[in-house]
């Protein structure tokens, strides 16, 4: 199936959410929970035939069928459609299927009325889901599994061709334009600082800003809705969909001469440079934007564990069974935090919206910057501006997409390597850019 | 005819937050760039100096870098030169070993002599 066919695929789909949303919210009554009256829950000891029947009520009113609401099987609808994103298309499945999962599980209906807490929900304290839930209302996981990627990324192709950072601070560009769209469309501050992140193409940094900004408490004495699980879903589903989202911008915004530029091959890098990177990047970039020392200093963390080469058992386990293990719970915890109830409502949409547009922005300013950049480099030291894409982070995906891209101008140009480095430019410049709002706001 | 066009506090101070935020970001890899910029050059020039001073190094040659292509293609010459084929004696010898005798076809082991 080609790009256009999965693209009308999966907007279609959304835009048939997006509508059966508008219905159930539009239709009185129809969004409220199927009433549970409370003399079914008659916690009374049985008595005879009437007990057994009393019981048998009481399980009937505890069942799925008798709690669901549209809401929830909308909800549901959404995760299936995330799992099926994942198998049929391979669209982040790593993501997207303990994603879809949590989804399914944060929406089967239980009995919730008159303030009993059976402790199933994610948001009914001391239910096993709220502990795991912990992690990522606490900002937990998302330094955690920055601490696998430092482990895993090779810095290489930045370190020996430093410009390319530049392109990874221009597509943050999308963070601050969605900020704001976000305040434009009656969002508060922290809230809109919390959605605009979702530009950063990074989820670990946009659960963790949302933790910190748009967790339903007060900051900066502004009371903020819950928005972790619609920023949460938007940035992963987004990022999934870079395959779909980047192409056209990248060729709206490049002329076919542009695209077929070829750049010089990066120098091979030394082992010292390769030690040197993480500790002074972690010194220059936490010194300017203390709020990104949890994300940057695992970050670096990870990335000397890796370069060192002494601590090869601790850099295996970070990018291996530890990222893993954090990725199933921040997957499937952020999907259950989908409760039809909290997610399903105006606010989700408009985030969805943006969230679009902030990845187009970040696209477009990335590669905008590099034409820039163009101007004043000498032939033969120019910049394919393709690569400027991949500095909306989306580790790695982006730089793949811009491999693709590149291949199909010009089937000897790969891209891949020149383009990995705005792409982990771009995971610490969206790093820094979620210091430098936690800074402002909070 | 005036033309009054007042942009709101609260979305003013998210223009202002933005541009000084992007600021910050675009500076701290501006100051990352010039730090590794720079920092290649120095070990560049300390590499140079080295091997001038171990007489490595002809006056003529100024460029020291290696680019990953030429990395790669050294490694894999390297590799096929090397470590390709085991080191063999090209010596072939046919010995005969001592033990001639072996059960594996051995009729006293076959299941006729246990059919009665």
């Amino acid at each position: 199936m080609n790009a256009r066919k999965k693209a009308i695929t999966v907007f279609g789909i959304i835009a048939l959410l997006v509508g059966l949303n508008f219905m159930v919210f539009q239709i009185p009554g129809i969004a409220e929970p199927v009433s549970n009256s409370t003399e079914t829950i008659n916690n009374s000891a049985p008595d005879g035939v009437g007990g057994i029947m009393g019981g048998i009520a009481k399980f009937i009113s505890y069942t799925g069928f008798r709690n669901a609401t549209p809401g929830h099987l909308i909800m549901i609808v959404v995760g299936l459609f995330f799992i099926f994103l994942a198998i049929k298309y391979e669209y982040e499945p790593l993501l997207l299927i303990p994603i879809g999962t949590g989804i399914i599980i944060g929406n089967i209906p239980f009995f919730q009325d008159g303030g009993i807490n059976l402790q199933l929900g994610i948001y009914q304290e001391g239910s096993v889901l709220n502990y795991l839930y912990f992690g990522v209302v606490k900002g937990i996981y998302p330094p955690l599994i920055f601490l696998g990627i430092g482990a895993m990324t090779d810095f290489s192709s930045l370190i020996s061709n430093p410009r390319l950072m530049l392109l990874g601070a221009a597509a943050q560009i999308g963070i601050f334009l969605t900020l704001i769209g976000a305040l434009y469309l009656g969002f508060n501050m922290p809230e809109a600082g919390a959605i605009g992140i979702i530009g950063g193409a990074d989820g670990p940094t946009a659960i963790f800003l949302s933790s910190k900004l748009a967790n339903g408490g007060i900051i900066n004495g502004v009371q903020t809705q819950n928005l972790i699980g619609p920023i949460a879903i938007a940035a992963y589903s987004y990022m999934a969909l870079v395959p779909v989202i980047q192409p056209p911008v990248m060729r709206l915004l490049t002329s076919k001469k542009e695209r077929v530029i070829r750049m010089k091959p990066p120098r091979s890098v030394s082992k010292l440079e390769k030690i040197i990177f993480p500790i002074l990047g972690l010194i220059l970039t936490t010194f300017i934007s203390p709020g990104a020392l949890p994300l940057l200093g695992m970050l670096f963390f990870g990335n000397i564990l890796k370069e060192s080469g002494v601590t090869k058992r601790l850099a295996d386990t970070a990018r291996n069974p530890l990222i893993d293990i954090v990725t199933i719970l921040l997957g499937v915890t952020v999907g259950a935090s989908t409760q039809a109830d909290v997610f399903l409502t105006g606010g989700s949409i408009l985030i969805f919206i943006l969230g679009a547009l902030s990845f187009i922005l970040a696209t477009a300013g990335g590669i905008f910057f590099a034409k820039v950049m163009n101007l004043f480099l000498s032939e033969g030291n120019k910049i394919n501006p393709l690569i400027g894409a991949a500095g909306v982070s989306a580790v790695p995906d982006s730089a793949r997409v811009v491999q693709i891209e590149g291949l199909k101008y010009d089937p000897s140009n790969h891209l891949l390597m020149h383009a990995m480095a705005p792409n982990v430019a771009g995971v610490i410049g969206s790093a820094v850019a979620a210091g430098v709002l936690m800074s402002f706001i909070m | 005819m005036h033309l009054i066009f007042q942009i709101p506090e609260l979305i003013l101070e998210g223009g202002i937050i933005a541009v000084i935020g992007y600021t910050i970001v675009f500076t701290a890899l501006l100051i990352l760039y010039y730090t590794f910029l720079y920092l290649g050059k120095v070990l560049a020039w300390n590499t140079r100096r080295r091997l001038a001073q171990a007489g490595k190094l002809s006056h003529q040659e100024t460029e020291i870098e290696v680019t990953g292509e030429e990395a790669a293609a050294i490694a894999l010459a390297i590799f096929l030169c090397r470590d390709l084929h085991d080191d063999e004696s090209d010596v072939i010898t046919i010995k005969r070993v001592s033990k001639v005798y072996s059960p594996w076809s051995s009729k006293i082991y076959g299941i006729h002599t246990f059919s009665r």
